[in-house]
C-alpha cells in the first residue's frame, strides 16, 4: 500500500467566473522511503498539492489517504493530531519561531503532543547533532544562518519521527551552496532514516537529488521521470521539460 | 501547559519595551484602585482611635440624640430602676490643644493633640469604677476647685508631678488646674483624659448644670436582663437619649466616602482604558505573529493550544502588573497618608497610623487587574485560534473592512447618547451619572460611522499641509479601512482625553468657585481658627468675653463668631452654627443660593427662622419655605427654612445657620468657636496686631491669623491638591499614546507589502514617514475629537453633581479643551516616531519579498 495516496485531488479558489481551478483531478500514489520532487511553473498548483496532502488546506473535491486513511474525514483536532505524528513540514521560509532557541524549536511539534520538556529537547538535540548544530543548541534563529535555520527546521520536522516530510521549496531562500546542503540532507532523511520525503521546488537543480519527479502544469500531471541517480545530466534533462512546459 | 508558559514568557521577554508600555496599563489601574482604598480606611482607624469610647465596666452608656448636652436632672430619671447597679453623669468633651502646647518643642512632634476633658461626680465615678491612684495621691472629691486626676503617661508628657499644675484652654481663658492624682500610664488607644468634678467641667465649657453623658452600670450582665435594662432605661429617658454613641464622624465619613468613590472611578476607568490597551496590543501581536502561530498549527498546535498560548500572556501580564501594581499602590497609600498627615492634623487633629490593609481590598484589586486582562485578550485569543496552517505559508494580504457595521450597534449608540441627553436634561443626579457612563458607551458605539466623515475632514486639513503629494489622501484611505481597530485605538485617546477635559472643567469652575467664596466668607481681617475646623463639638470654644475684649480695642470695627451645637433633623445629624444676624454680614457673609440676603438675616433675628446649606436640603429632600423639626437637647423645636447659603468652612457638612440667641435657647450654647475681626477703615493690622495677639494668648486654643494669609494658605493648598491631580491625569493619558503606537505598527506591519510597493514606484522615504505620520495625527485627531466632547458632557455631568451641595456654575474650560487638543495632537505625533522610521526604512525589495 503507497503512503499517499490522491483520489481525483480538486482545489477550486473563489466562486462563479473568478474561480480559479489550482488542482484538477489530480491522482497520485507516494510510496514509503520514496524521495519525490513535484515541479511546474508558477501557478501549476504544486504548493496546493502539497498543502492538501500536509492537511494544511481542503480540497474541493476529491481526497488524500495518508496510510489509508481518508483525510476528508477528520474533524480540526484529528487533523492537527495526525499533523503532529505523522508528518513534518519544511517551509520555504524555515518559519521558525523568533523567541524560541534552536533546540526548542526543533522540540516544538513533540512538546505540543505533551512530552516533558527535557525528554522532548533531548530528541530534538539528537536531530540537531545529526545535522551538524550540535553546539548551536542554544543559538536563536536571528543568530544561524539560512542554512542552518533550514537544517533546524528539517530536525523540527524529524523529531516526532514522522513517516512523512513534506518540503515546500526548501531551498528557495538559500544560497546554491546552502541549497545543494539542504537538499542532500533531504535525500539523506530518505535514504538513511528511511523516512518519505515530498518535495515542491522549481529548481532542477534541487529536484536532481530525488528518486521522482512528477511535473504539474495547470493543475494537472502532465509528465513523470525517474532518476537513476543524481548528477549534473538529470538537472540537464529536467531543465528541458521544464522549459518544455512552460511553453 | 509548560510550552505555552515559554512561549509566553519568551514573547514578553522579546519585546520589553511594549510588554513594559502595556502591563504598565495594568499596573497603573490597579495602584489608583488599591492606593486609595488604602487612604481611607487609614483615615477612619485614625479618626475611630481619637473617638474611642472609654470603655472600662460600663454596660451601657446615654447620651442624647444629637450628643449635645442636656440638663443634669435628666439622669434622675435613672433612679429606682432595679436592673441598674450604678450609674455616673458626666460631661465629656474632647479639647484639641494647639500646637506644642504640652511639650513646648516646636522641633518635637507633638504626642498629645487633644486631650478628654472628664467631669464626673466623684462619688458616682467611683460607684461605677475603681481608680487606683498611689498614695499619697487621691481621687476627686466634690468640692474640688481646679483639681485634676491625670495618667501617668500624660504627667510624663507634660513634665509634671502630683501637686504641679497644668492648664488647659476653657471658654475663659486658661484654666489651672492641680493634680491631686495620678493614674496608672494609659494603655488604650485614643486621647488622654483629664478627669475633673462635674461643676468644673461645666465651668471650663461654659456649659453650667449640662452633662451629655451617662454611664450605667447593671446589675446583671446576661443578655436577656440587659435588653431588659436597656428597655426600662429607654422608656425612663424617652426617644430623645440613644444607648450607645451616635458616631460623631458620621458626616466626615461621608464626605471621605464621596473622594473615595471618585478615586475609585478613577482607577475603574484606568483599568477601562488599560484593557482597551490590552485588547488593542493582542490584536497586534496576533497579526504580527500570524505567521508563528500558522507555523505552530501546521506541525500540530490546536486551536486550544493557540488560545492558551495567548491567554497564558495575556495571564502573565495581569498577574505581573496587579502585583507590581499593588506594590506601588502600597507606596502611593503611604505617600497620600503621609502627605495627609500633616493637613489631617492640623485641620482636624487626626493623627494617622500605619496604612490600613485589608485582604479583601488585596483579593478585589489583584482580581480587578487580572480578570481585565484576561478578558481583554480573550478576543485577540480566540481570533489567533482562528488562524489556518495556511496562513503561515501564504503571503497575507491587508485585510479591507469594507463592511459599514452600522447596523445595531449604531443604533444602540444614538440611543445611549440620546438617554444620556434626556438624563442631563431631567435634573436628577442618579441620572446623570448614568448618562456619563451611556454617553461615554454611545460614542464608542457610534464611532466607526462617524470615522470616515471625521478622517475625511482632517485628512483635507492634512492635504493642505502636504499639497501635491498624494499622502494625505493615501493615509486617509489607510485609516478608514479598518474602522474598527481604529475605533479600539481612538476609543483609549477618547477615554484619556475625556478624563482630561472633564477634570479641566470641574478645576475650572471648582477654583473660580472656592476664591470667591473664600473672599467672601472668609474675607474680613482677623480669623481666630480652633484646631479643628471641621469638626466643631471637640474645639475649645471660647466665652463671649474674648469677643468683646477684642472689640474694646481701638481700631476695631466688628467683631462677629459662629457658635456651633449638634442637633438633628428628622433623625439627621446637623451641624448647627450660630452667628449674629447683626454683625456677621459686616465682617463676613454667607454666599447665597436662595433666599434675599438681607430679608433672611433679618429673619434670622426674629424667630425660629434659620439658613441652611445645599447639603442639607440634598440629604432631607426639604425645600425652602418648610418648617421641619429640629430635635434639641430640650426637645422638638419647630424651625422656618429661610433661605439657602453657605460658608467654606462647612460646605460639605450638612449644616444650618441660626442665630446666637435660638442657640443659647434651644441649645444652652454661649461659647464662641471661630471668630473673625475687621478693623476700621485705614487702621493698619501692624498698629493693633501686637493688641489683638495679647488678648489672644488667654484663648490659646484659637490660632490667630490675617485672613489674607489665611487664604493664600488654602489657595496654595488646593493648587497643590490640583497639581497631584494632573499628574494622575497626565499619567493617565500615557496609556493612550502606547494604543495608538500599537495600532499604527500593526497597520506598517500589515502593509509592509504595500509600502514596498509605494517605494518602488517613487515614493521617497520622506513621503512614506511623512504618510504614517499622517496617518497618526488622522488617528489622533480622531480620538481628540470624540474626547472632548466626551469631556466636556462628563465635566459638565462632575459639576452639576458636586453642585447638588455647592453652587457652582459650570465654566468652560476653554484650558482644558485647548490642552487636550495638544496632548492629543502631540501624542499622535509622538506615537508616530517609532513605525513612522520603521516604514521608512524597509528595503524596497524585502518589503516587496515580505510575505
Amino acid at each position: 500500500m503507497s503512503l499517499i495516496q490522491t483520489e481525483n485531488l480538486t482545489k477550486i479558489y473563489g466562486k462563479g467566473e473568478a474561480a480559479v481551478t489550482a488542482l484538477d483531478h489530480v491522482n497520485i500514489a507516494v510510496n514509503e522511503g520514496e524521495f519525490v520532487a513535484v515541479m511546474g511553473p508558477s501557478g501549476c498548483g504544486k504548493s496546493t498539492l502539497l498543502h492538501l496532502i500536509g492537511g494544511l488546506d481542503r480540497p474541493t473535491e476529491g481526497n488524500v489517504r495518508i496510510e489509508g486513511v481518508a483525510l476528508a474525514e477528520m474533524d480540526d483536532d484529528t487533523l492537527t493530531k495526525l499533523r503532529r505524528r505523522k508528518i513534518g513540514f519544511v517551509f520555504q521560509f524555515f518559519n521558525l519561531i523568533p523567541v524560541l532557541t534552536a533546540v526548542e524549536n526543533a522540540a516544538l511539534p513533540v512538546m505540543l503532543d505533551g512530552v516533558k520538556p527535557a525528554e522532548a529537547k533531548k530528541r530534538a538535540a539528537e536531530w540537531l547533532t545529526r545535522f551538524g548544530l550540535g553546539d548551536r543548541l542554544a543559538a536563536r534563529p536571528d543568530q544561524l544562518s539560512g542554512g542552518q535555520q533550514q537544517r533546524v527546521a528539517i530536525a523540527r520536522a524529524l523529531v516526532s519521527e514522522p513517516a512523512l516530510i513534506l518540503a515546500d521549496e526548501p531551498t528557495g531562500n538559500l544560497d546554491t551552496r546552502s541549497g545543494d546542503e539542504i537538499a542532500s540532507l533531504l535525500r539523506d532523511v530518505t535514504k538513511k532514516y528511511g523516512r518519505t520525503v515530498v518535495m515542491v521546488t522549481h529548481d532542477p537543480r534541487i529536484a536532481a537529488y530525488a528518486d521522482r519527479i512528477i511535473f504539474l502544469k495547470d493543475g494537472k500531471v502532465v509528465d513523470e521521470t525517474y532518476l537513476e541517480r543524481k548528477n549534473k545530466d538529470n538537472a540537464q534533462v529536467l531543465t528541458n521539460v521544464m522549459e518544455r512546459l512552460s511553453d | 501547559m509548560n510550552l505555552q508558559l515559554t512561549l509566553a514568557w519568551r514573547y514578553l521577554t522579546g519585546r520589553v519595551l511594549r510588554t513594559t508600555l502595556t502591563t504598565f496599563a495594568v499596573i497603573f489601574g490597579v495602584m489608583v484602585i488599591f492606593g486609595m482604598n488604602i487612604v481611607l480606611p487609614t483615615m477612619m482607624e485614625g479618626f475611630k482611635a481619637n473617638m474611642m469610647a472609654a470603655g472600662g465596666v460600663v454596660d451601657v452608656t446615654v447620651t442624647h440624640v444629637t450628643t449635645s448636652a442636656f440638663p443634669a436632672e435628666v439622669a434622675h430619671k435613672l433612679d429606682g430602676i432595679p436592673s441598674i447597679r450604678a450609674y455616673s453623669a458626666s460631661l465629656e468633651r474632647t479639647v484639641n490643644l494647639p500646637p506644642d502646647f504640652v511639650d513646648d518643642d516646636p522641633a518635637r512632634p507633638d504626642r498629645i493633640s487633644a486631650v478628654n476633658l472628664v467631669g464626673v461626680e466623684p462619688e458616682a465615678a467611683r460607684s461605677l469604677q475603681v481608680y487606683l491612684i498611689d498614695e499619697p495621691g487621691r481621687f476627686l472629691q466634690a468640692g474640688d476647685t481646679n483639681a485634676a486626676v491625670i495618667s501617668q503617661s500624660l504627667a510624663d508628657a507634660w513634665g509634671v508631678r502630683l501637686g504641679e499644675t497644668i492648664s488647659l484652654p476653657s471658654v475663659d481663658g486658661l484654666t489651672e488646674l492641680t493634680i491631686v492624682g495620678i493614674l496608672p500610664p494609659r494603655t488604650r488607644p485614643g486621647n488622654e483624659e483629664v478627669l475633673v468634678t462635674l461643676a468644673q467641667a461645666q465651668a471650663m465649657t461654659g456649659q453650667p448644670g449640662q452633662i451629655n453623658t451617662i454611664r450605667i452600670a447593671l446589675t446583671s450582665v446576661d443578655e436577656s436582663a440587659r435588653a431588659e435594662a436597656v428597655a426600662a432605661i429607654e422608656s425612663a429617658l424617652g426617644s430623645d437619649y440613644q444607648i450607645g454613641s451616635l458616631d460623631p464622624g458620621s458626616e466626615m465619613f461621608a464626605s471621605l466616602k464621596l473622594g473615595q468613590a471618585a478615586f475609585n472611578m478613577f482607577g475603574v476607568l484606568a483599568l477601562f482604558m488599560g484593557g482597551f490597551i490590552i485588547f488593542n496590543t493582542f490584536r497586534t501581536v496576533v497579526a504580527e505573529r500570524r505567521r508563528d502561530i500558522g507555523m505552530l498549527r501546521a506541525l500540530g498546535a490546536t486551536r486550544r493550544t493557540i488560545t492558551g498560548a495567548i491567554l497564558t500572556e495575556g495571564l502573565v501580564q495581569g498577574v505581573l502588573g496587579s502585583l507590581i501594581g499593588l506594590a506601588l499602590g502600597y507606596l502611593l497609600g503611604a505617600l497620600v497618608v503621609r502627605l495627609a498627615a500633616e493637613p489631617m492634623k492640623s485641620f482636624l487633629n487626626i493623627n494617622m497610623g500605619r496604612p490600613v490593609i485589608s485582604p479583601a481590598l488585596v483579593i478585589t484589586s489583584l482580581l480587578l487587574g487580572v480578570g481585565v486582562t484576561l478578558l481583554s485578550t480573550l478576543l485577540p485569543a480566540r481570533n489567533a485560534s482562528c488562524v489556518t496552517p495556511m496562513d503561515a505559508l501564504r503571503p497575507s494580504v491587508a485585510e479591507v473592512e469594507y463592511k459599514r457595521r452600522a447596523g445595531a450597534s449604531f443604533i444602540a449608540g444614538v440611543v445611549m447618547i440620546g438617554i444620556a441627553l434626556i438624563g442631563l436634561v431631567s435634573g436628577n443626579m442618579g441620572l446623570i451619572a448614568l448618562g456619563g457612563l451611556l454617553f461615554l458607551g454611545g460614542l464608542i458605539l457610534v464611532a466607526p460611522l462617524l470615522l470616515r466623515p471625521i478622517a475625511w475632514a482632517f485628512g483635507h486639513l492634512l492635504a493642505w499641509f502636504y499639497a501635491r503629494q498624494g499622502i494625505a489622501d493615501l493615509a486617509q484611505g489607510n485609516l478608514t479601512r479598518q474602522p474598527g481597530r481604529v475605533t479600539v485605538t481612538a476609543s483609549a485617546t477618547l477615554i484619556g482625553l475625556a478624563i482630561i477635559v472633564a477634570l479641566g472643567g470641574m478645576t475650572t469652575s471648582l477654583t473660580g468657585m472656592m476664591g470667591d467664596l473664600l473672599h467672601k466668607t472668609l474675607g474680613s481681617d482677623y480669623l481666630f481658627i480652633p484646631p479643628s475646623i471641621a469638626v466643631w463639638n471637640s474645639d475649645m470654644g471660647a466665652s463671649p468675653q474674648f469677643a468683646a475684649r477684642l472689640r474694646e480695642v481701638e481700631g476695631v470695627e466688628a467683631v462677629t463668631s459662629l457658635r456651633f451645637a449638634a442637633g438633628a433633623v428628622n433623625g439627621q445629624a446637623v451641624s448647627v452654627l450660630a452667628l449674629d444676624p447683626q454683625t456677621y454680614p459686616q465682617v463676613a457673609g454667607l454666599d447665597f443660593t436662595e433666599g434675599n440676603e438681607a430679608e433672611a438675616y433679618a429673619a434670622l433675628a426674629s424667630g425660629r427662622n434659620m439658613i441652611v446649606n445645599g447639603a442639607f436640603l440634598a440629604t432631607l429632600g426639604v425645600k425652602v419655605g418648610e418648617t421641619v423639626e429640629m430635635t434639641t437637647p430640650n426637645g422638638p423645636r419647630p424651625y422656618t427654612i429661610v433661605a439657602e447659603a453657605m460658608d467654606l468652612l462647612n460646605a460639605k457638612v450638612v449644616t444650618v445657620y441660626i442665630s446666637h440667641a435660638n442657640l443659647a435657647a434651644d441649645f444652652g450654647r454661649t461659647d464662641d468657636v471661630f471668630i473673625m475681626l475687621n478693623l476700621k477703615p485705614g487702621v493698619a493690622l501692624e498698629d493693633v496686631d501686637a493688641q489683638i495677639k495679647a488678648i489672644a494668648a488667654d484663648y490659646p486654643q484659637f490660632t490667630v491669623m490675617a485672613g489674607k494669609k489665611y487664604i493664600d494658605d488654602m489657595m496654595q493648598y488646593m493648587n497643590a491638591v490640583w497639581a497631584v491631580m494632573f499628574f494622575l491625569l497626565i499619567f493617565l493619558s500615557i496609556p493612550s499614546l502606547i494604543a495608538m503606537m500599537n495600532t499604527l505598527a500593526i497597520n506598517v506591519i500589515e502593509r509592509t507589502r504595500e509600502i514596498g510597493m509605494v517605494r518602488a514606484v517613487g515614493a521617497t522615504r520622506k513621503q512614506v514617514h511623512r504618510m504614517v505620520v499622517a496617518e497618526a495625527l488622522l488617528l489622533a485627531a480622531v480620538g481628540t475629537a470624540f474626547g472632548i466632547l466626551a469631556g466636556l458632557y462628563l465635566g459638565y455631568v462632575i459639576v452639576s453633581g458636586i453642585g447638588v451641595m455647592f453652587p457652582v456654575a459650570y465654566q468652560f474650560p476653554l484650558a482644558g479643551v485647548l490642552a487636550g487638543l495638544a496632548v492629543g495632537l502631540l501624542f499622535g505625533a509622538l506615537a508616530a516616531v517609532i513605525p513612522a522610521r520603521q516604514a521608512a526604512q524597509l528595503q524596497v525589495v524585502e518589503a516587496l519579498r515580505y510575505e
